[in-house]
Formats: structure tokens, sequence, C-alpha cells
């Protein structure tokens, strides 16, 4: 046995050397062939992989935006950012998102990422919708400090530079590294999204005010998804009321125009103007509230011509509009009957687009 | 119009679009109608027009009136620069080109003005300087372009 094995395993091991030999190095037939198709596969496997990771990624960020949760009342949609700014006659920050006026979206629509407030609806049209973004110089959001309460108004200053927190007192509490979260008194934004963080606070000069600069807490060019958040849910404006979209659209209202309270239409803020079912138009009980302030005529010649004082007992309409309208002085009205009417029935009459279209052509000119 | 002719626009429309996606602030359709007006029938260049215009129109965030002061000065500079210049020269197109890289600083400001907005000045000083450059250059290749097309009577 011994001797067999003396005998046998050196055998074995020439045997393995000379077969190895002759495969790895002199017997190369269909090597090429095979080589050829491995490197198929490899390629194959490559762009799938590159496929899953992207797809792995898309999946992470659909994620964390619909980790975030709406405010209460508010329902949230998810867009895609087709472009930013687009053509020669874009002056403004903007985004173009793949929504429009078919899937609900109407103008000053908030416009959020994960990380806070993007945005709001500059123009729409029926399939995509203009973003105005917080960091054009022509946006103006009131905003309060999360911890020390204290309120100002976030102005943009423009790509690449950081936001500017205006008219905040000399003693006003405030610190670095606090967030910004919207106050909701433009009547645009619910209540306590976060927008910015403070960077750096100082003085300029003899100002009454602070100088206060901060940074938005998402980056424009890193962004391909957003979430638009609706009070309720979404109405898709009907084909028939399509015209009036895209005529309102054409009216970009300026960005500190949600700075005045009673320009904006109260369905955002007022409980009162919120269907109790997020339906489409569902029906609802139409409280016979009073409703003083719709008929006034409104100061402007344009609104006059508006009829919200019909509307709630003709069209029973929900309590919204003339709920809603009690609460704000007389040029809001027209604004929320519309915009009710628009929002919270399917079935827009032209009037009803004709009323927004006015309402939101007087409320242009406050903000800018 | 020929079948050729129509792709072609329609490409180019689609191109200019992208391209004006990649670089925001330059119009990538303005060569096209110079190009148009050169080379086609006059109805070509009017309704490309129309509907670039509203292309831009609509694209942009400037009030209604913006586009069609853009391409209504384009043309006129058009009609006033070849009664003294050969039209399909370079150089002509080159001067073409600062005229509309001026105009585009002069109209965002104007038109920022009137509707009461802050704009970024060295951000439209840049665009307005990518607009003079990239304008007779794109231009050059549209032409050639179009002189290639299968059915075109200047194709070799």
């Amino acid at each position: 046995m011994e001797f067999a094995r003396w005998v046998l395993a050196p055998g074995k091991l020439v045997h393995d050397q000379v077969t190895s030999f002759w495969y790895r190095y002199l017997y190369f037939v269909g090597i090429r062939q095979q080589n050829d198709q491995l490197r198929q596969e490899l390629d194959a496997a490559k762009d799938e992989l590159s496929g899953l990771r992207e797809n792995a990624s898309e999946v992470e960020r659909l994620r964390r935006l619909l980790s975030m949760t709406p405010p209460s009342e508010w329902t949230r949609q998810g867009a895609r950012i087709i472009s930013h700014r687009l053509g020669p006659n874009a002056a403004l920050e903007t985004f173009l998102i793949d929504k429009g006026s078919t899937s609900g979206v109407i103008v000053n629509t908030p416009v959020v990422s994960p990380e806070g407030v993007v945005g709001r609806v500059l123009r729409i049209s029926p399939s995509a919708a203009t973003i105005l973004l917080i960091t054009d110089p022509n946006s103006r959001i009131p905003v309060v400090s999360q911890k020390n309460r204290t309120q100002g108004i976030l102005k943009g200053e423009g790509p690449n530079r950081e936001l500017v927190l205006q008219y905040v007192p000399q003693g006003a509490p405030i610190e670095e590294g606090e967030i910004l979260v919207t106050s909701g008194l433009e009547e645009i934004f619910p209540k306590g999204l976060p927008m910015a963080r403070v960077t750096s606070i100082g003085r300029s000069g003899s100002s009454l005010f602070q100088l206060i600069y901060a940074t938005p807490l998402f980056a424009p060019l890193q962004l391909e998804e957003v979430a638009l958040i609706f009070k309720g849910t979404p109405v898709p404006q009907p084909v028939s009321a399509l015209p009036a979209a895209a005529d309102s659209a054409m009216t970009p209202v300026s960005p500190g125009a949600s700075l005045a309270p009673g320009s904006k239409s109260g369905k955002h803020k007022t409980p009162a103007a919120i269907p109790p079912s997020p339906g489409q138009g569902a029906p609802v009980a139409p409280q016979p509230v009073p409703t003083p302030a719709a008929p006034q005529p409104a100061p402007t010649p344009a609104q006059p011509a508006s009829p919200p004082a019909a509307k709630p007992g003709k069209h029973k309409a929900p309590a919204a509009a003339p709920a809603a309208s009690t609460a704000t002085p007389a040029p809001a009205p027209s604004v929320r009957s519309g915009d009710a009417a628009s929002r919270g029935h399917g079935s827009a009459t032209p009037a009803d687009g004709t009323d927004t279209k006015k309402s939101r052509k007087s409320a242009r000119p406050e903000g800018q | 119009m020929r079948p050729g002719n129509i792709a072609f626009w329609a490409f180019f429309t689609a191109v200019g679009v992208w391209l004006q996606s990649v670089i925001p602030g330059v119009d990538f359709l303005a060569p096209g109608l110079i190009l148009a007006m050169q080379e086609e029938k006059w109805t070509v260049p009017v309704w490309l027009g129309l509907v670039w215009l509203f292309i831009q129109e609509g694209t942009g965030s400037l009030a209604f009136g913006a586009g069609l002061l853009w391409y209504g000065t384009l043309a006129g500079l058009y009609f006033f620069g070849h009664w003294l210049f050969e039209a399909r020269n370079f150089l002509f197109m080159f001067i073409l080109g600062i005229c509309l890289g001026s105009m585009h600083f002069l109209l965002i400001n104007v038109m920022a003005l009137l509707q009461d907005w802050t704009i970024p000045l060295e951000r439209v000083l840049m665009e307005s300087v990518f607009q003079a450059l990239i304008f007779p250059v794109e231009w050059g290749l549209v032409y050639l372009i179009h002189h290639h097309l299968p059915d075109d009577a200047h194709a070799a």
C-alpha cells in the first residue's frame, strides 16, 4: 500500500499538472467564442445592475417623499420635475412639473420635498405647472422660528444664495441653526412646514431689524420629485373649465401676493371651508351660513361682476365659500367663491372660471 | 412644404426645446426663424414663429407679450439688416446675435421692471452673452444641415 502510494502520487501530480497546462495554455478551442459570450453577459449584467441601482435610488427618494406626513386635513400628491428654468423668458427661479390642472393643481398650491418647502405653483396648464422656488428674489413667505417663535418674512436672494429673514426686530430672540417654519399667515402653506435653517445673525448699520441669513433645506439641483399638498382632496378641473384655468395661468400671481392675508382664498386655513368628506364635489349639506361679505361689490371695478352671492344657493355650494368669506375683508369673497367652485365642484361654470381669474388678477399687484 | 422639411422643423423644434432646458435663458429656436425666413416660403416662418411664440410664452415666466416683442424684434432686425448686408453672411448673423443678446438683456429688465420683479442682473448678463455667441454658431450648423436635406434644391 505504501509502495502504491509512493508510486501513484507523483504520477497523479504530474497528470494534474499536465492536464492543467494543456487546458490553460494549449487547448483554446472555443475560448474566443466563450470570451465574447461572457463579455456580453457581463455587459448585460452591468446594465441591469445600473438600472437596479437607479431603481433603488428612486425607491429611496420616493419612500422619503411618502414618509413626509402632510398636516391633518391636507393630502399629498407626488410630481416629477421635468425641467428647471426653460426658455429665454424664464426670468424667475422655477421648476416645471408634470402635474397640472387636470390633476387638481391650482395656482398657489404648496410644493414640498422631504426636507421642507420648495415653493408654490405659479402657473398651470392642463398637464404641467410652473413652481416658483423659495430661493427666487420675488418669493416672500412669512415664517416663524421653531424654537423661539420669532416671526419674520423669508425672502429669496437668487440661485446659490442664502435666504434672508426680514423684519425681525433687534431684540427678538433667534438662534443660529434654528429651523424656520411656515407661519401659515399667508393662507397658502399649512402652518409648521420646515423651510430653512438660520446660518448667521447680525446687525446692519442703524437698522431696526436684525440681519439674518438662512439656508434652504432642499438642494434645488438635486431634486427630482416633489409633493404637492392640497387642502382636502385635489379636484381635477373639467375640460370645460380648462380655458379659464389656462387664462389664469397667463397671469402669474406675484410671489408676494401671499403676504396679504385677505387677498388669498380662505380655503387653506378656515376649517369651515373644508368639506367634511373631501370627495370630488360630494354633496355637502348646504349650511345656511349667512353670506354678508360675498355680495359686497369689491372696491376694484373688476370684481363686482363676480356672482358669489347667488352661487351658494343656486349651486348648493358647500359651506366653504360663505363661511370663509366672513373671515376676511371685502376683496376676498370673490376669490374664495371661485376657488371653492373650482375645488369643491367638479363642474365649475364659466362664471366661476371668470370669477377665479379676476380674483387672481386682483391679488397680483399686492405682493411685489 | 415637403415631408423632409416638415420632419426637419419638427426635429429642430424638439431639439431646441431640449437645449433650452439644458441652457436656460437662451433661445435655441431663433436661428431657425431666421433660416426659415431665408430659405422657406413666407408662410413657413409665419407658422413656425407662431408655434415657437406660444412655446416660449408658455414655458417662460414673463407676462404675455415678451415673446411677441422678442420674435417681432428679431424679424424686424432681419428685414432691416438684409438691406444692408448679405443675408446669408456669417458676419451678419454675428451682428444679429449681438443684437439679440442685447435685446435679451433689455427685454428681461424692462419686463421685470413692468412686473415689479427683482432679477439677478449678472445671470441675465451671462444669458445675453450666451445668446449672442450661440446664435450665429447654431445658425451656421442648421444652415448646413438644411442644405443637405435629401430633397433640398441645394443638396449635393
